[in-house]
């Protein structure tokens, strides 16, 4: 995931790895069948998995489909390329992870910031001159800047960070210094201060250590307890953090993602199908809905690289060349 | 059934953080296998999946769980976190522009020659380095490299030099701003939040009041007042570590010599400690000093923090041209700027642009504005350039952030499956049934807290054991203790856990730069002694608490948003503070009531005057009433040592009769679903438990003594005549003022009052023949503004009569002017008394209320006078036993 082309050093050959690698890849075609299956549920009226046993609803039954593909997909993948090494496969999945990252920071900096300006035009009644008077009456509605402002400039953060290669959401330090400084110089220097600019704030500094998570783990960042951990030899350190994985890592970000996405009224679900905004209504930024996605967006981007880690895991378990090597963070 | 998973969960969780895995998923991680182990456990021998479970079933708790960690970022109320990402900015960011090496360099030379100089100078930048950057890694490393070889080679023990280092490393953790104050204050504010139910739930059992009164409620907390709380304690800490060091050289000096420095002590020389010492000491005090005068958040003061950061490395970093200072300079100058026009002019944007006025000050701010941004992009752009800095600073921030964070919510998600199980209940089941009150429980927390120091880091402890304890500790109200003393003393025993062998981080970072000739054993002999020291300090906070409490209830009650004098929480020091000002001048006081009762009032009308006599006479009431609160007090504390025993054991034997008839009627419940044929057997077994319990309830009711109901009654009576007391005197000290503060007010208001004689008079030919809506409009127009005179009031409701009549629809002149007379009457009557009480009768209400404002006027001053403050600041700072109420 970082900006050396490693894979690039690295044979995509070794030795075969059939079973982690069947589990590591269907993890990853459930959680996009899970995704595409949520988008039926919430916006096409989808009845949730429980009608398949009920046998309520025949529609289900797509759903289901849609899982089944994905396992076989995985499989097919897996038999296609029975030779293929788990540090390549590892670090190719951590880049597309990046990739996925990178993009949801370009996203959330253009919607800071389009959204700032609307939410400061709003507050200050400046909507009116700017824009005709449909769209300004428009422009106070979270329906409509949800759909037709927000979901644009997400989808050129889409593209944007196809073209870009940098981490992008380290960024995000940097700019909640900004955002937090230019409070203080309204504030102190003009006594002027609005919900939006703390609700500005608070969008990118949830952004930052939710998006940074991935990078950190890869990078090994993240706190251990190293009483014993620190005397264990690679191989022995590779089984701990394979299980673990799965049994710690993976296990929570699947029931962030069940219990968040599990149903339409779900905990993340209903705010953003309903383009939540914040308690301060217009006089803040709309952009609620898309905090609570941070959640979903922090589960699944977890969720892909404990699988690029489970893969470097497992590798370093069988002693496989090319292993990183981390220095402990400094508190 | 569920205590089996609660040490499954325990069990999951000490062997997922046994083996390594990363704490922040390893708690989480344990938590939902757990909940769903008891789910499938309770489908298959139970047919409920709920079955296992406290209270509440899987999906319930789960949601609980991942709804507690979304609240890390999603509720509002949690936004001092924000401030953590600001200052580890602003830390790496000054660990990167090498204000350590700098510092540590002058500073050896500076107090080198003192015995132990070598030492202190270290424990000094420690302090320093704490209030910036507050990172324990890199001040211990940055002394490891530059000054332990120095006080080596200058013979200092070993034990002494690695110990020095090591625990003034750890300061970072107790000196503000640091992360684990605002991490302990968001856990605290929500422990308060529970804490403040429980001891209501408490008092309601104990007195049967369903409400119970807020001065009786726990005190909760903020980053900023942890901070406020935790300065004294950490110079303490500070002062503590010197003094070690000092009387250690001077024991034995060949240990910890002096150490002159070679070059002079010339211009340049100070000129170089002046350029070091005062960019850190201007950042701390732009920091620390907005939150300590309540100007700025602690997140704005972070955002200052991280900018003033930035401008130091942009200075720092590159190479000496004469440019370097350039960005900084900019920035000073800003600053200069703004002070000036935020001085000189109005700088009320809003205010300008709706209501008009001078824009200058307006234009002077965007100047300054625009400067100081210029400076901060010419700076972040050098930084950038050079070595990549910021873009090194950013990604160091982004993984701190996370790791503090992510641990954050994983522990949220631990804390539900916690309390799935009941854990929460077992654990304030024990520390209740342990013998001695607050301070054993107290006692035990820290102790376990120190345990866990030896193994955990500060995160984790934070999160995962304050939620369970601090709430049941705070509750006590015995103890009553405030929440921000509860923090520091937490902060202050976690910081112990950098210095304990064989995990401390602090050590393993020196041994990691230390040179070989230092023996690991030596770093463990030398950070004994500073255990030692901060269980010193412990204990010296711990016994006199005013040490934390002070400084932020001083900055709450001078602060531009205090509370007013009549807040119940401040009234019995209030009282107190009043007994002490009236024993010193009583006479004065008692010889100005005198005074104004003998003022001749019979120019006034009667209600006034009567007013006013009854005014004199309260004031002449609420001094004896006064002394009688202090006496009521003194019987209650007299008879408490007497009553106190047989409370405790009283209370104690009620609450083992309410755990009884809370089994009891649980199994009742039981018993009520029981319905059916089949279950007779197994309803008559539980029937025959419940009597069991009831008779077990029943013993435990007969051995409460027989006098209980005497004393208690005997007390209440004394709590009673207290309450009953200080009500007498708050009602009379509130009446001695009101009436002659409206009097004043009245009069004080003539002038505008005799302005309006003449748009009056002018009034009566419009009412006579004007038209009648611009009558109306007229008559409105001067009633409103009689309205806005104090005291004419009557006079107004009579213009509102006349506009009455004036309207269009029901035209009556002559009612109008009949109205239109008696206002122009009782103006006449009331410009006669209005002259005489002009005269002597102001002054000596006036002076009335000045011999009064400071004691028994104090209640019905806007805010508090400053003397007042800070003795109430002191008065409150302790802890007061608050338990005979419950």
């Amino acid at each position: 995931m970082s900006t050396t082309e490693d894979t690039e050093f690295l044979s995509p050959y070794g030795a075969p790895a059939p079973i982690v690698r069947y589990f590591g890849w269907s993890m990853l075609a459930l959680i996009a069948a899970f995704l595409i299956n949520n988008v039926l549920i919430v916006a096409y009226d989808f009845p949730t998995l429980k009608a398949a046993f009920d046998g309520s609803d025949g529609k289900v039954w797509v759903l289901v489909a849609i899982y089944v593909l994905a396992l076989l997909l995985a499989g097919w993948w897996i038999n296609r390329t029975p030779d293929r090494a788990l540090r390549y496969e590892a670090r190719k999945i951590s880049r597309f992870n990046a990739y996925l990252i990178r993009a949801c920071f370009f996203a959330v900096l253009f919607v800071g910031l389009a959204d700032g300006v609307i939410a400061f035009l709003r507050v200050e009644g400046l909507l009116p001159q700017l824009f005709s008077e449909n769209i300004a009456r428009e422009l106070i509605r979270a329906r409509f800047i949800g759909p037709i402002i927000h979901m644009p400039l997400v989808a050129l953060g889409f593209v944007l960070a196809l073209f870009t290669r940098s981490l992008g959401f380290i960024w995000l330090a940097l700019m909640i210094v900004v955002a937090e400084l230019l409070i203080v110089i309204s504030r102190f220097v003009f006594s002027y201060e609005q919900g939006f600019m703390g609700d500005l704030v608070r969008y990118w500094y949830a952004a930052l250590f939710l998006f940074a998570s991935a990078y950190t783990l890869l990078e090994e960042g993240h706190v251990r307890v190293d009483v014993l951990y620190a005397g264990f030899n690679p191989r022995r350190k590779g089984r701990v953090n394979a299980v673990g994985s799965i049994l710690l890592g993976m296990v929570t970000m699947w029931a962030i993602i069940l219990i968040g996405l599990g149903s339409k009224q779900a905990l993340i679900n209903s705010p953003v199908a309903n383009f939540e905004i914040t308690q301060g209504g217009t006089a803040g930024m709309f952009i609620k809905y898309q905090m609570a996605a941070f959640l979903a967006i922090f589960a699944i981007t977890m969720l892909i690289q404990f699988v690029s880690y489970l893969f470097e895991a497992v590798a370093d378990m069988r002693d496989e060349p090319g292993r990183h090597e981390h220095a402990a963070i400094s508190h | 059934m569920e205590l089996l998973f609660l040490a499954i969960l325990v069990l999951l969780m000490a062997a997922a953080l046994g083996s390594g895995f990363p704490v922040a998923f390893a708690l989480p991680g344990s938590a939902i296998i757990t909940i769903v182990l008891a789910a499938v456990s309770g489908y298959l021998f139970n047919g409920s999946v709920d079955a296992y479970f406290h209270s509440g079933g899987p999906q319930q708790w789960l949601t609980a769980g991942v709804t507690n960690l979304r609240g890390v970022y999603w509720e509002v109320e949690r936004d001092t976190l924000i401030a953590i990402p600001l200052f580890i900015f602003m830390g790496i960011m000054l660990q990167r522009s090498k204000i350590a090496e700098d510092l540590l360099v002058t500073m050896a030379r500076l107090f080198g020659p003192v015995p132990g100089g070598l030492g202190i100078s270290v424990v000094f930048v420690g302090a320093l380095l704490a209030a910036t950057t507050g990172i324990v890694g890199a001040t211990v490393v940055a002394m490891g490299l530059i000054s332990l070889p120095a006080m080596l080679r200058n013979n200092y023990s070993q034990p002494l030099a690695t110990g020095t280092i090591a625990a003034s490393g750890t300061l970072g953790q107790i000196i503000p701003p640091s992360i684990v104050l605002i991490i302990l204050a968001d856990q605290l504010a929500s422990a308060a939040d529970q804490a403040s139910t429980l001891r209501k739930v408490l008092h309601k059992e104990a007195t049967g009041e369903i409400s119970m009164p807020s001065i009786f409620d726990v005190t909760s907390t903020s980053a900023g007042e942890m901070f406020l709380g935790a300065f004294v304690p950490g110079i303490l800490l500070v002062l503590i570590y010197m003094a070690y060091i000092l009387i250690f050289a001077i024991i034995r000096p060949k240990s910890a010599p002096a150490v002159h420095y070679e070059g002079d002590w010339d211009a340049r020389f100070w000129g170089n400690v002046v350029l070091t010492l005062v960019p850190p000491l201007a950042l701390i005090f732009l920091v620390l000093g907005s939150i300590i005068s309540g100007i700025a958040t602690v997140n704005q003061a972070g955002a200052i923090g991280a900018a003033g950061a930035l401008i130091m490395a942009g200075y720092r970093l590159p190479e000496d041209r004469p440019s370097t200072y350039f960005p900084a300079l900019l920035a000073i100058a800003a600053m200069v700027l703004i002070a000036f026009s935020l001085s000189a002019y109005n700088m009320n944007v809003k205010a300008i642009m709706v209501n008009g006025g001078d824009p200058t000050g307006i234009y002077l701010g965007i100047i300054a504005t625009v400067m100081l941004l210029i400076s901060l992009l010419w700076s972040g752009i050098r930084v950038l350039n050079i070595g990549n800095t910021l873009r090194e600073v950013m990604i160091e921030t982004s993984k701190t952030t996370s790791l503090v964070f992510i641990i954050l919510l994983g522990a949220a998600m631990l804390t539900a499956a916690f309390r799935a199980f009941g854990g929460e209940d077992l654990v304030r089941e024990f520390l209740n049934s342990l013998p001695g009150g607050f301070w054993t429980q107290f006692i035990i927390v820290m102790a376990v807290i120190f345990v866990l120091g030896f193994f955990l880091d500060f995160i984790e402890i934070a999160v995962v054991v304050v939620p369970i304890v601090a709430p049941i500790l705070m509750s006590d109200p015995q103890a009553n203790i405030t929440a921000v003393w509860l923090g520091v003393m937490i902060g202050l025993n976690i910081q112990t856990s950098f210095l304990t062998p064989p995990f401390g981080f602090a050590l393993f970072y020196l041994r990691g730069v230390a040179p070989a000739i230092v023996k690991t054993v030596q770093i463990y002999k030398g950070v004994i002694a500073f255990i030692i020291l901060q269980l010193v300090a412990l204990a010296i906070v711990g016994y006199y608490p005013p040490l934390v409490n002070y400084l932020p209830n001083r900055v709450s009650l001078l602060g531009v948003t205090a509370p007013p004098p009549r807040n119940p929480k401040m009234q019995v020091c209030l009282e107190e503070y009043v007994r002490d000002k009236v024993a010193v001048d009583g006479s004065t006081i008692r010889a100005a009531i005198a005074t104004a009762q003998g003022l001749d009032l019979s120019a006034l009308p009667k209600r006034l005057a009567s007013d006013l006599s009854g005014a004199f006479d309260s004031a002449d009431k609420a001094l004896p009433a006064l002394d009688e609160i202090f006496q009521a007090e003194a019987a209650v504390n007299a008879a408490a040592p007497e009553y106190r025993p047989f409370w405790q054991t009283v209370r104690n034997l009620q609450k083992d009769m309410r755990k009884l008839e809370e089994q009891a009627e649980n199994l009742r419940k039981t018993i009520r679903f029981l319905r059916n044929a089949e279950d007779t057997t197994r309803r008559d077994a539980l029937e025959v438990r419940v009597a069991k319990l009831e008779a077990q309830r029943d013993a435990v009711e007969a051995t409460i003594p027989a006098e209980w109901e005497d004393q208690h009654t005997t007390f209440t009576t004394l709590v009673n005549a207290e309450d009953k007391a200080r009500n007498i005197y708050r009602r009379a000290a509130d009446d001695a003022v009101e009436a002659p503060m409206e009097f004043l007010a009245v009069i004080d208001a003539n002038e505008a009052f005799f302005a309006l004689e003449a748009e009056l008079t002018a009034l009566e030919q419009v009412i006579a023949t004007g038209e009648p809506a611009a009558a109306e409009e007229a008559v409105n127009n001067l009633a409103n503004q009689f309205g806005s005179v104090e005291g004419a009031g009557d006079i107004r409701s009579a213009l509102s009569k006349v506009r009455r009549s004036m309207r269009a629809s029901s035209l009556d002149r002559v009612q109008a002017a009949e109205d239109y007379a008696d206002a122009v009457q009782s103006f006449g009557e009331q410009v006669i008394w209005r002259r005489a009480a002009e005269g002597e009768i102001r002054a000596g209400v006036r002076a009335y209320m000045e011999a009064l404002s400071d004691t028994i006027g104090s209640r019905q001053q806007t805010r508090l006078t400053r003397e007042q403050a800070l003795d109430i600041a002191a008065c409150s700072a302790s802890h007061r036993d608050i338990s005979l109420n419950f």
